[in-house]
């Protein structure tokens, strides 16, 4: 239970950095305007749903327990495969990249560059 | 949070009077902005008065065609009314997406309307219905009352009684929240009623402001179909990290098509 609570943790703290979570700081004063939950976007209880969890289980040779660290596990993929899955819906529409965190102004942004370039 | 003296009155006529000739006190109902405000010292008031305990001034009266809520009415009780949810349902939705339980249980409508904040919702409902504002000394007519950013209408020591909202025939209203602190980055409430097709604005702008191009339009045809057209113009938009004001544009016509949709279901 606690390996599957380090997982979901890590794959919304993962999805939180590609869809929303960013140190935003103000060009001319350097002053940190996203410096409160007021405007640093956490995930929430409501930003994603349940996770059901599959294991492939490898002992680790170098240790007699075979034990491995697992804190946060899912941190590491997440982030790829949600900006994968963002890239694949905006694909078809001209789409080539988006910039992280894919916040909705970052993918109407891109869409929109799209749709000017495709004017001009 | 700086010193100041603190009153609860128990009568409305009290708390103009301990109002009267103190221009640096404030008025409190929920004291949602208020309290965060003073807590961060960016306010720094000789007296606060608090609402509270007021009796008078809170409560639902429907009174011939228009739905009257006191001026210290919580957001939780507008959202769960009977009276708003059978009359005006597109009103008692608003309420019920207000910031979260613990703000709609301390907020009030008249502390959301005297405050007017930018990205509040309330605003957009009063001027899209055509509501009339009650104060201690007269009625002011939506379109009169909100006037810029954080500034209305209200003079000094002057405070919401009510707020009287005509029945609609069809109303929604449709936000988008900003990501982070869920207030309306844009909110539209569209509303038809005896007077006519109003299109309301809260979010985008330094204040609340009405479409006059989509109202013609869904007088005509009351369907989102006759605005998908519509352009809004991004100039004097608000704009900040999570949205420009072109962003912002975008949304008034998302939002306004979506109202309308929902007002028709």
């Amino acid at each position: 239970m606690i390996v599957e609570g380090q997982v979901h943790g890590g794959i919304v703290q993962g999805v939180g950095q590609a869809l929303m979570e960013a140190a935003v700081y103000d060009k001319s004063t350097g002053q940190l305007t996203s410096g409160s939950y007021m405007d640093y976007t956490m995930p929430r209880a409501d930003t994603v749903p349940s996770f059901k969890l599959g294991y492939k289980v490898t002992p680790c040779p170098h240790n007699p327990l075979g034990v491995k660290g697992c804190g946060e596990a899912g941190a590491i993929a997440s982030p790829a495969a949600v900006m994968n899955a963002v890239h694949d819906a905006l694909g078809p529409i001209g789409v080539k990249h988006v910039e992280m965190p894919a916040t909705p102004l970052n993918v109407w942004q891109s869409i929109q560059g799209t749709h000017r370039a495709a004017a001009a | 949070m700086y010193d100041f003296a603190y009153h609860r009155p128990k009568s409305l006529a009290d708390a103009v009077n301990m109002l009267k000739g103190k221009p640096e006190a404030r008025a409190m109902s929920g004291g949602m902005t208020l309290i965060p405000t003073l807590k961060q010292r960016l306010a720094k008031p000789s007296d606060v008065v608090d609402l509270a305990g007021i009796k008078e001034l809170a409560g639902i009266k429907v009174e011939g065609n228009n739905v009257t809520i006191g001026g210290m009415t919580k957001h939780a009780d507008v959202a769960t009314s009977a009276d708003v949810k059978s009359n005006i349902p597109a009103l008692a939705y608003l309420a019920g997406h207000i910031g979260d339980p613990q703000v709609r249980n301390r907020g009030t409508m008249g502390g959301s309307v005297a405050n007017n904040d930018p990205a509040a919702d309330y605003p957009a409902a009063v001027v899209a219905l055509n509501a009339t504002v009650t104060t201690n000394t007269r009625k002011v007519p939506a379109d009169s009352f909100f006037k810029g950013l954080f500034e209305t209408a209200l003079g000094e020591g002057e405070l919401i009684t009510s707020i009287s909202f005509p029945k609609a025939e069809k109303a929604a209203y449709m936000k988008f929240p900003n990501p982070a602190s869920r207030y309306a980055m844009v909110g539209v409430f569209v509303a038809k009623t005896a007077g006519g097709v109003r299109v309301a604005v809260t979010g985008a702008g330094p204040s609340v402001f009405r479409v006059k191009a989509m109202e013609d339009a869904l007088a005509k045809n009351f369907s989102s179909a006759a605005i998908k057209d519509i352009k809004i113009p991004a100039d004097g938009l608000n704009s900040d990290i999570h949205g420009s004001a072109e962003y912002r544009a975008h949304l008034v016509g998302v939002m306004a098509r979506r109202a309308v949709d929902a007002a028709n279901k």
